[in-house]
């Protein structure tokens, strides 16, 4: 009797095992964001430059304010910390304040040399994390603290952060709207096109080295590639008619985009020196802005051959077209994401657009955006955040948000009006 | 004849009637006196608290000793009543009781009986801290009591249970996700000393920062780890969740 007695115990109450099968649940509500302490960055030569210090403490807020996981807390224990290495320094007031991770940083001046010495750490192991020791010019002082916090996005999240990449986009400060790039933070621009013509929806290749664009500097739209270090410009669609939204593929050999060389819009096939492949769409309605599935397999498009805008997606060969969207009068503008997994757009709405999120099922149509007229949704890289252009503060801007619509922030300087916005790979 | 013998037959329904109710008779009679109701056997008590947090020492565990029956109460200090001098009281006497003969043979005879009752009692008392002895040393983990394996310290919960309440509560504290629906399935093992030795990730849906979390949760609820009990090694799974997030 004993014997089936604790027999059925043991089948019965696993927890009363010891080292035997079965689990129980641990669980717990919320989300937390991971406390992240930022300490001042130390010199390392006794030489103090405080704009150094206040730069790469703007930076690394800054990213990792918008990285969505992290918290990132003010200045504890900052200028009682002796040193920057393990050992040099005391936890136990990041510890009392409730810091999960560290950032410790130093610098070292020469000449125009900076040496930038960041290292991570995990607080409550009192454990180093990641660290890294950067040299180069002290002009590249953002670019050198948005390389480290992509290693801290790959430390903490298993990915490296887009932090390094840059955006291309269109503004008219000059009084014409030209090709520029940025950080994606909106410091450093660079001017890409001097035509003093229209240049619009710019394109990344995949590997980050050039862009496509369409000019009307030769007063027909014509499809540019441009290599952004050499500054070589090659016409590649000069096609009767609109060459516009031009997309690369996946692989960087082809590219989609919309002409109208045949009588009216629709989405053709070109490789990278311009030749035409194929033509996907055939039909009467208008058919543009073309947006390429990560694995290259589907196209996703803007058409109205059901007598509004909305958007479909067809196979890469142009076959298999089915609906998308099946809410709102006029969707357009979609963009893939990274991951394959959603795809934005842009949904007229009163006297503006929104951007929208939604599943290639068409299920999970989510609305992403409530304050202004926002257009031109274009993925990070890494799929996390979205880059796009916003009407809200007056003149046309550049937003970020996370991919969930969070944290939207202005990065555009200046009042110009800014748009068509396009987040390239890490540099 | 036959008339009569049959108008005075009383019926297979009467006979059957009455066979019945002689049948239940006798019955309730055998019951009632051969076989009396059974004790009714205690089994040792478990107290499971699942809802707050265990007591420091709740007394919940086995003697120091584990096998030897513990000792059984003092006699003197069990509440017994004075039974002799309360017996004695209780007794009315009759109304009609004529008087002693004399007053040293009513003493006498009070004096008898009070012992005779003292000795019953006492008796009685013998039988049953045997009987308890017995019971006690016969119970299971060869005549421990209290939680299985445990030393008199512990939670009073079982090992596994409380080691997931250190958890949840320093999970509360920690935990956070990057994707929708993360989990980690944790096999952990804890030394005799209550130090985690053994830290292994059967599953995961490879959230790395939800994998931190629960990393960083055991470390923290492993500072309030008691040694397991019995002395031996422990070694468990865990699933981490966030609460309300649908399972896979």
């Amino acid at each position: 009797m004993k014997k089936i007695f604790l027999t059925l115990l043991a089948i019965l109450s696993p927890a009363l095992v010891h080292g035997q099968q079965g689990f129980l649940d641990v669980t717990a509500p919320g989300n937390r964001q991971l406390q992240l302490g930022i300490s001042a960055c130390k010199s390392l030569n006794g030489g103090q430059n405080p704009e150094i210090v206040k730069e790469i403490d703007d930076v690394l807020r800054f990213d990792m304010t918008l990285a969505g996981p992290f918290s990132v807390m003010s200045g504890t224990g900052g200028n009682n910390d002796s040193g920057i290495r393990p050992g040099d320094f005391n936890f136990a007031p990041w510890k009392a304040a409730g810091a999960d991770l560290l950032v410790k940083s130093g610098y070292r001046v020469s000449g125009s040399t900076l040496t930038l010495e960041f290292r991570l750490y995990d607080v409550f192991k009192e454990k180093e994390i990641v660290a890294k020791r950067y040299t180069g010019n002290i002009r590249d002082l953002r670019k050198i603290a948005h390389t480290f916090d992509d290693q801290i996005m790959l430390a903490i999240t298993g990915e490296k952060g887009p932090f390094t990449g840059k955006i291309a986009f269109v503004s008219n400060r000059t009084g014409n709207k030209e090709i520029y790039l940025m950080d994606y933070d909106g410091y450093n621009i660079q001017r890409l096109t001097r035509n003093g013509s229209i240049n619009l929806n710019p394109d990344f290749s995949p590997n980050g080295r050039e862009i496509i664009y369409t000019s009307y500097k030769r007063k027909n739209p014509n499809l540019y590639r441009r290599e952004l270090f050499t500054g070589t410009e090659a016409l590649i669609s000069a096609r009767r008619g609109v060459n516009i939204t031009g997309a690369y593929s996946p692989d960087g050999k082809r590219i989609a985009l919309t002409m109208s060389k045949d009588g009216n819009s629709e989405i053709y096939l070109i490789d990278t020196s311009g030749k035409q492949l194929a033509r996907l769409t055939n039909n009467q309605a208008i058919d543009v802005s073309p947006a390429w599935s990560p694995d290259g397999s589907h196209i996703a498009f803007t058409s109205d051959r059901l007598g509004h805008p909305q958007i479909f997606i067809m196979n890469a060969d142009g076959s298999g077209v089915r609906r998308l969207t099946t809410s709102g009068a006029y969707n357009d503008r979609p963009r893939w994401s990274p991951k394959g997994d959603r795809i934005l757009y842009c949904r007229m709405e009163g006297n503006g657009f929104h951007i929208y999120a939604i599943n290639p099922d068409s299920s999970g149509d989510t609305r992403l955006t409530s304050e202004g007229s926002n257009e031109h949704p274009r993925w990070s890289p890494d799929g996390r955040f979205i880059t796009f252009s916003s009407k809200r503060g007056g003149k046309e801007a550049i937003y970020l948000m996370r991919a969930d619509g969070s944290g939207q922030t202005k990065v555009s300087r200046g009042n110009a009006g800014d748009s068509h916005p396009t987040w390239s790979t890490r540099w | 004849m036959s008339h009569t013998l049959l108008r005075n037959e009383p019926g297979f329904g009467w006979m059957l009637l009455c066979s019945t109710a002689i049948h239940l008779a006798c019955y309730f009679l055998l019951v009632e006196f051969h076989f009396p109701p059974r004790p009714f056997k205690e089994g040792p008590v478990y107290y499971v608290d699942v809802v707050t947090l265990p007591v420091a020492n709740p007394r919940a565990g086995t003697p120091s000793s584990p096998g030897r029956a513990p000792s059984g109460p003092a006699q003197q200090e069990m509440a017994l009543p004075a039974k002799s001098s309360l017996k004695a009281s209780a007794k009315p006497k009759p109304p009609n009781q004529k008087p002693a003969t004399s007053k040293e043979t009513a003493r006498q005879f009070e004096e008898r009986m009070a012992k005779i009752e003292r000795d019953v009692d006492a008796k009685h008392h013998s039988a049953a801290l045997d009987a308890l002895q017995k019971k006690v040393a016969t119970a299971g983990n060869g005549g421990q009591t209290g939680m299985p394996g445990a030393k008199g310290t512990e939670a009073g919960s079982d090992y596994a249970s409380y080691i997931r309440s250190r958890l949840t509560d320093a999970f509360r504290t920690t935990i956070s996700f990057q994707t929708k629906n993360p989990e980690v399935m944790v096999r952990l093992t804890i030394d005799r000393a209550g130090k985690v030795v053994g830290l292994h990730f059967e599953r995961s849906t490879n959230d790395r920062i939800f994998e931190d979390s629960v990393r960083r949760t055991i470390l923290k609820a492993a500072q309030t780890f008691p040694p397991p009990p019995g002395g031996e090694k422990f070694e468990y799974s865990y699933r981490f969740a966030p609460e309300g997030v649908s399972k896979k």
